[in-house]
C-alpha cells in the first residue's frame, strides 16, 4: 500500500493545491466575502498560495528521493520520481498562467444594465 | 469561417495556425508509424521515444500555444473604452429581447442594431433557462446564465446584416432560436436611435 | 491425482448451476464477464440504431423525418446510452472476465458482489430502455442541463428516468471498481509484485480509482437535482438561493475523469497488445505506468474546460486551460512509447494491428484536436457546435472503440476457443473505418461554419448540406461494418475449428489455461518471476496443469484461492469464496423496487424496499461468517495459511477502504457543493441560519466519545456502548433537522437537510455493522474469526463520527461567522 500512496501522493497533492488556489481565487473575487478589493493584493496573495505550492512539491521531490522514504523496488521508485517531478512541473505549469492575466475577477467591466422589462 | 469583426478574425488567424500545427504534427507521428515496418527491426532508445518525443516536445508546443491563447484571450476581453456600445440581450425559450444603453426604453424583439465599427459590449442574462449568445461573423460565443450578467465584445467591421443564434440547446424550440444583428454606419446608428425606423 | 482429476473435481467444486438456473445463480467472473460484454454491446446496438436515426435525419435540409420532440430524445438517449450503458459497463466486463486470468488467480476478490452488480445494470438500462420506447425519455441532452432538465421547463417523467436510472446503473460501476482494486491488490500469482504486474492491471487499477472518485459528484448530483423535482429543494433554482452552474460543476467534476476512464482501459489494452503483434516487450514500462497515473489524477483537474463560456472569469480559465493542454503530455509518453515499441519490433499486420493503426490514426486527429479546443478563444468559437461533435467521436471511437474492436479479436479465442476462420473482419475493418472518418472529418468544418450540435433539422443554403449528405451516407457504410463484425464474431463463435492454448504467441497469464477456460481458470495457482512468464518459462501450463503450483490439492470441497501481500505478492492467507446463489439478483431487484418507487412517486415502495435490501444485505453477510475457527491449513509446496477470516485485514476490510473511498468523495463534493453555493450563488443568505445549541451539541460530543470507544472494546458491551454512542449521533442529527422545518425554503435549508440526512445515512449503516457483530459474538463464535469483522465495523463508525462532527460544524458555520 505504500508503493501506491508514493505513486499517488505527488499528483494527488498538486489537486489539491491547484483547487485550494483556485478556490482562493474564486473566495477572492467573491464579493460578498472578500476581505480585499484590489487587484494588486489579490494577486500578491495568490502569488504567495502558488509558491507555497511549489515549495512543497520540490519538498515531496526531495523526500521521494531520500533513503528514507524511497520504494524499494526500482522500477517504482523511478517511477514515482518521475511522478514527483512531473508534479512539480504540472504546478508552475498551471499556476503561473493564470498570474499573468489581468482582471483577476470580472469579465470586464461591469455594463451599467439597460433596462428592457 | 467568414470573419467580419476583429474577435472573429483573431480566433479565424489563431485556427488556421492551430490546423497547420496539426496537420504537421499529425504527419509527423504517421510518419514514424510507417517507418516501423519500412526499418529493420532492433535496439530503439527509449530515452528518444519517451522523454523526446513524449515529454519535451509536447511541453515546448503546448507552451507556445498557451502563451499565444492567454495572449489572444486577454485582448478579446471587454475593456473599457471611450466608444464602447453597451445593449443588453435577454434570452428566453424562444425569442431573444434587446435593449440599449443609449436609447433607454427601445426594445427590439428578434433584431439586435449596433453601430459598425465600433466595440460593443453585450450584457447577457436570460429570464428561463440556460442560452448561448453567438453572432459566428463576429465573435465566439457566451452563455445566458440564470441569476447572473454575462458581458460578450462583438464589432463588426462594416455595415450590414450578420446572423445570430441561440447555441446551447434549450428544448423543442432549439432549432429556431435566432436573431439578426444589424450594423449601421453612423448616420444609421443615429436614426436608431431617434426611434426612426433605420 | 493426475492432471484430469484434478481438472475433474475442481469443476465440479467452481461450477456455475445447469440449465436456466445458470444465468440468475451464477457469481463466476467468467460468465458474468461475459454476460457483461453481451449486455454492453446489445446496449451498443441500441444506441447505433440512434445514431442511425440522427444521421437519417440530418441527411438533408429541413428534413421532416422526424419531430423535435423525439429528436431531442434520441439524441439525449444515444449520448446517455453510449456513456454509461456500453462504454463504463464494457470496460467492466472485459476487467471482470481478465483480470483474474491475467493476474494468476481464480475470481474476482467478491463473486456476489459481481453478480449485484451486473444485475443492477441490466435492471437500470431495462429501466431507460422502456422510457425510450414508451416515448418518455429523458429529453435535455446528455449532460441534463438544469433548469432545462428540472421542474421549471421539464415536468414530464422524462428527466426523472435519467437521474433514476443511471443512479441504479452507477452502483454497479461503484461496486465493480471495488472489486477491481481489491483484486488487484490482493489476489495475484505468488511473486508478482507490483512492478510484475501486467500493464493492463495498471491502468484498471487506476481506472477504477477513478470510477470511485469520480462519479460521486455524478451521483450527488443527480441525487440534489431529483430532491429538486420531487421534493422542491432548490439546490439549482437561483430565485431561491440555488445555482443552475453547481450542476456543470458537478456534471463535469465527473465528466472530464470519465473520458479518461473510457481511455485508460483502452489504453491498457493496447499497451498488451501491441508488443504482441511487433513481436517484442511494451517500452518504457515505467514511464507508462507513470503516465497512466498522471492521466488519472491530472483528468480531475479539468472540468472547467467544458465551461469556457458560462462567463467564470477569464484568470478562472487560465487555471483550466493551462491544466487541458499539460494533460497532452502523458498521453503523448504513451503514444510514443507504443511507436518505440512497433520500431524496436517486427510488427505483423494481422486484424488486431489493423484495429490498433485505425486508433492511432483517429484518436492523434482527436487528441490535436483536443488541444484546439483547450485553447480558451478556440473554445469560444467552437464550443457547442458539430465541431465539438465530430472532436468528442474522434476521442472516443478512436480512443475507445477501435482498441477495443483489436482487444477483442485478440481475445477472441480465448473466450470461444477457436481459430479465427474467416477474412470477413477485414472488410467489416475497411468499411468501419472508411466509414467512421467520412462521417465526422467534415463535420468539423460544418462546426466551424455554424451548424449547431442538437438542432434538428436545417435551412439549406448554408453550406454545409453536402458535408451533412456525405456524413449520412459513409455513417451507413460504418454501421454495415459494424453489422459485418457482429457476423463474424457469432460465425466464428459458432462454427470454426478450435484452436491452440496461445495463438499469438503471448507472454501473459491468460493464455497459461486452456481455452476456452474451466470455471476455475487456473488447476494451481502459479509463482511468477517477470512481467511476461509465459516467455521466460514456456512450460508453466503444463506445471499449473499438474498442480505443482499452490492450492493444487482440492480436498476441502470449496472454492479457494490465495491472498497476497500487496507489494511483493509473496501468500499471505487462504480465501474461501461463496458457491453458486441467487441472492445477489434478488437483492439487486430489490433495490430496483427502491428506485422504481422513485420513478413513479409511489413513496411507501421506497422504506419498504430499502429494508428489504436490508434483509438482503444480512443473509449476505452472515452467509459467510464462519462458525468455527479453523487454524492454519495446507496450501502446497509446505506452506500454512489461516482462512481470510481469521486474519486482520479481510478483504472485506480492503473492499470498505476502497468504497470509503467513494464515499468520502462523494462527501466532498456535497460540501463543496455546499460552499460553492454559499460564496457565489446569487439571492445568499438565505432568511435565517441554524443556530447550533445546546442539545444537539451535547448529543454529538457524548455520541462521538461512545461511539469511538466502544468500537475498540472487542466484547459484547463494547458494541452496546458503540450502539448507544451511534444513538446519540442520530438524535443530535434529527434535533439539527428540526431547526430547519422547511427544506423548500432556500437552498440552505435544502443543503442542510442533505448533510444531515448523509450524516443519518452514515449512522444507520455503522449500527446495522454493530448490530450484525453483536449477534456473532452473541452466538459465540469464536474471536478469532470476528477481529476482521470488527475492525471493519471500527471503520465505518469512526467514519460516522467523522461525518457527523463535520456536518455539524458545516451547519452552524455560517451562522456562527454571520
Amino acid at each position: 500500500m505504500r508503493s501506491l500512496l508514493r505513486l499517488a501522493l505527488p499528483l494527488t497533492l498538486w489537486l489539491a493545491c491547484f483547487s485550494a488556489v483556485y478556490g482562493l481565487a474564486g473566495l477572492l473575487c467573491s464579493s460578498r466575502w472578500s476581505p480585499v478589493a484590489d487587484d494588486t493584493t489579490r494577486l500578491t496573495l495568490l502569488a504567495l498560495a502558488a509558491m507555497a505550492a511549489v515549495v512543497l512539491q520540490a519538498g515531496l521531490v526531495l523526500a521521494l528521493r531520500s533513503p528514507r522514504w524511497q520504494d524499494p523496488d526500482t522500477t517504482l521508485r523511478r517511477a514515482s520520481l518521475v511522478l514527483a517531478v512531473a508534479a512539480l512541473v504540472s504546478t508552475i505549469w498551471t499556476l503561473l498562467p493564470p498570474l499573468l492575466t489581468t482582471h483577476s475577477c470580472d469579465t470586464g467591466e461591469q455594463a451599467h444594465l439597460p433596462e428592457i422589462r | 469561417m467568414h470573419p467580419a469583426g476583429p474577435a472573429a478574425a483573431t480566433i479565424a488567424t489563431l485556427w488556421w495556425v492551430l490546423l497547420a500545427g496539426a496537420t504537421a504534427i499529425f504527419l509527423f507521428v504517421a510518419g514514424l508509424i510507417v517507418l516501423a515496418w519500412r526499418r529493420a527491426p532492433g535496439k530503439s532508445d527509449e530515452r528518444v521515444f519517451v522523454v523526446g518525443l513524449g515529454l519535451a516536445f509536447p511541453l515546448v508546443v503546448l507552451a507556445a500555444l498557451l502563451a499565444y491563447g492567454l495572449f489572444i484571450g486577454e485582448r478579446l476581453l471587454p475593456r473599457a473604452g471611450p466608444d464602447v456600445v453597451t445593449v443588453q440581450a435577454e434570452a428566453r425559450q424562444w425569442a431573444w429581447r434587446f435593449g440599449y444603453a443609449d436609447a433607454p426604453g427601445r426594445v427590439t424583439e428578434g433584431v439586435l442594431h449596433i453601430p459598425a465599427g465600433r466595440p460593443v459590449d453585450v450584457a447577457i442574462t436570460t429570464a428561463d433557462v440556460i442560452h448561448a449568445f453567438w453572432v459566428p461573423r463576429l465573435a465566439g460565443k457566451l452563455d445566458a446564465v440564470p441569476g447572473r450578467v454575462n458581458v460578450l465584445r462583438i464589432e463588426a467591421g462594416s455595415p450590414g446584416r450578420y446572423e445570430g443564434l441561440g447555441s446551447e440547446y434549450n428544448g423543442p424550440g432549439y432549432r429556431d432560436h435566432r436573431f439578426t444583428v444589424v450594423a449601421h454606419d453612423p448616420a444609421g446608428w443615429d436614426r436608431f436611435l431617434q426611434d426612426e425606423t433605420p | 491425482m493426475n492432471t484430469l482429476q484434478r481438472h475433474r473435481a475442481l469443476s465440479r467444486i467452481w461450477a456455475s448451476d445447469s440449465g436456466w438456473k445458470r444465468w440468475f445463480t451464477t457469481v463466476n467472473h467468467t460468465d458474468l464477464g461475459r454476460m457483461f460484454l453481451a449486455v454492453a454491446v446489445l446496449f451498443f446496438i441500441i444506441g447505433g440504431i440512434l445514431a442511425m436515426l440522427i444521421r437519417a435525419q440530418l441527411a438533408s435540409p429541413r428534413s421532416a423525418f422526424i419531430g423535435p420532440e423525439h429528436y431531442n430524445q434520441i439524441f439525449t438517449m444515444h449520448g446517455t446510452i453510449m456513456m454509461f450503458l456500453f462504454a463504463i459497463p464494457l470496460f467492466e466486463g472485459l476487467a471482470v472476465y481478465l483480470l483474474p486470468k491475467l493476474l494468476g488467480t481464480r475470481d474476482l476478490a467478491f463473486p456476489r458482489l459481481t453478480a449485484f452488480g451486473f444485475w443492477c445494470y441490466v435492471f437500470g438500462g431495462s429501466m431507460m430502455i422502456f422510457s425510450l420506447l414508451a416515448g418518455m425519455a429523458p429529453d435535455s441532452g446528455w449532460f441534463m442541463y438544469p433548469p432545462l432538465s428540472s421542474t421549471i421547463a421539464a415536468q414530464g417523467i422524462n428527466s426523472d428516468f435519467w437521474l433514476i436510472g443511471i443512479t441504479f446503473v452507477e452502483i454497479s460501476a461503484i461496486s465493480a471498481a471495488v472489486e477491481i482494486c481489491v483484486t488487484i491488490l490482493r489476489y495475484r500469482a505468488v511473486g508478482m509484485s507490483l512492478s510484475r504486474m501486467p500493464i493492463f492491471a495498471w491502468y484498471a487499477l487506476v481506472t477504477a480509482v477513478m470510477i470511485l472518485t469520480g462519479f460521486p459528484p455524478l451521483i450527488l448530483g443527480s441525487i440534489l437535482l431529483e430532491l429538486e423535482r420531487a421534493f422542491d429543494m432548490p439546490f439549482f433554482q437561483v430565485a431561491a438561493g440555488g445555482d443552475a452552474l453547481l450542476w456543470q460543476h458537478l456534471f463535469w467534476l465527473f465528466g472530464h475523469p470519465e473520458v479518461y476512464i473510457i481511455f485508460l482501459p483502452a489504453a491498457g489494452a493496447i499497451s498488451t497488445i501491441l508488443p504482441v503483434m511487433a513481436r517484442t516487450r511494451l517500452m518504457g514500462y515505467g514511464w507508462i505506468v507513470a503516465a497512466a497515473v498522471s492521466l488519472g489524477v491530472l483528468s480531475f483537474g479539468l472540468w472547467v474546460h467544458h465551461m469556457f463560456t458560462t462567463g467564470i472569469p477569464h484568470m478562472g480559465l487560465a487555471f483550466f486551460s493551462a491544466a487541458s493542454t499539460l494533460v497532452a503530455v502523458p498521453t503523448a509518453v504513451q503514444l510514443f512509447a507504443w511507436i518505440g515499441t512497433l520500431w524496436q519490433g517486427r510488427p505483423d499486420m494481422r486484424l488486431p494491428m489493423l484495429w490498433l493503426l485505425a486508433f492511432f490514426a483517429t484518436f492523434v486527429i482527436g487528441g490535436l484536436t483536443g488541444v484546439m479546443v483547450a485553447i480558451v478563444p478556440f473554445d469560444w468559437q467552437a464550443h457547442d457546435t458539430y465541431f465539438i461533435v465530430a472532436h468528442l467521436h474522434y476521442v472516443l471511437v478512436g480512443g475507445f472503440v477501435f482498441p477495443m474492436l483489436a482487444a477483442l479479436y485478440y481475445w477472441l479465442p480465448h473466450f470461444v476457443g477457436r481459430k479465427t476462420y474467416f477474412n470477413l473482419g477485414n472488410t467489416a475493418f475497411w468499411l468501419v473505418f472508411t466509414g467512421f472518418h467520412g462521417t465526422f472529418l467534415l463535420l468539423h468544418w460544418a462546426g466551424l461554419l455554424g451548424m449547431r450540435r442538437r438542432i434538428d433539422s436545417y435551412a439549406p443554403g448554408q453550406g454545409w448540406e453536402l458535408i451533412n449528405l456525405f456524413a449520412s451516407v459513409s455513417s451507413f457504410v460504418m454501421a454495415i461494418g459494424f453489422a459485418l463484425v457482429l457476423i463474424d464474431v457469432v460465425v466464428n463463435a459458432a462454427v470454426a475449428v478450435r484452436g491452440s492454448r496461445d495463438p499469438w504467441h503471448a507472454g501473459t497469464l491468460e493464455w497459461a489455461m486452456p481455452t476456452p477456460p474451466a470455471p476455475y481458470n487456473f488447476a494451481s495457482i502459479p509463482t511468477v518471476a517477470s512481467r511476461d512468464p509465459l516467455y521466460d518459462t514456456p512450460d508453466l501450463p503444463v506445471r499449473i496443469a499438474r498442480g505443482e503450483g499452490y492450492l493444487g490439492d482440492c480436498a476441502r470441497e470449496r472454492r479457494e484461492t490465495l491472498c497476497v501481500d500487496v507489494a511483493t505478492g509473496a501468500p499471505r492467507h487462504i480465501t474461501v469464496f461463496p458457491g453458486n446463489t441467487a441472492l445477489p439478483a434478488l437483492m439487486s431487484a430489490v433495490t430496483g423496487l427502491f428506485f422504481l418507487g422513485m420513478l413513479v412517486k409511489a413513496y411507501w415502495l421506497v422504506p419498504l424496499s430499502a429494508l428489504g435490501v436490508i434483509c438482503c444485505a444480512m443473509v449476505w453477510v452472515w452467509s459467510l461468517s464462519p462458525k468455527q475457527a479453523e487454524g492454519a491449513l495446507h496450501a502446497g509446496h509446505g506452506l500454512a495459511l489461516t482462512t481470510a477470516a481469521e486474519v486482520a485485514d479481510p478483504p472485506g476490510w480492503w473492499g470498505s477502504l476502497f468504497l470509503l473511498l467513494a464515499d468520502g468523495t462523494f462527501f466532498g463534493s456535497l460540501l463543496f457543493g455546499y460552499a460553492f453555493l454559499w460564496t457565489i450563488a446569487p439571492n445568499w443568505p438565505p432568511p435565517a441560519y441554524v443556530e447550533a445549541g445546546l442539545w444537539p451539541l451535547l448529543c454529538l460530543g457524548a455520541g462521538a466519545v461512545l461511539t469511538l470507544a466502544g468500537a475498540r472494546v472487542a466484547t459484547l458491551s463494547g458494541s452496546a456502548l458503540e450502539a448507544t454512542g451511534l444513538l446519540a449521533l442520530g438524535a443530535g442529527a434529527t434535533l439539527i433537522l428540526a431547526r430547519a422545518p422547511d427544506p423548500t425554503a432556500h437552498a440552505y435549508d435544502a443543503t442542510i437537510w442533505v448533510l444531515m440526512g448523509y450524516a443519518l445515512v452514515h449512522v444507520l449503516i455503522a449500527l446495522l455493522m454493530t448490530g450484525v457483530l453483536s449477534m456473532r459474538r452473541l452466538a459465540s463464535h469464536p474471536a478469532v474469526t470476528t477481529t476482521g469483522a470488527a475492525r471493519i465495523v471500527r471503520l465505518w463508525s469512526d467514519y460516522a463520527v467523522a461525518v457527523a462532527l463535520i456536518t455539524f460544524a458545516a451547519a452552524a458555520l455560517p451562522g456562527v461567522l454571520a
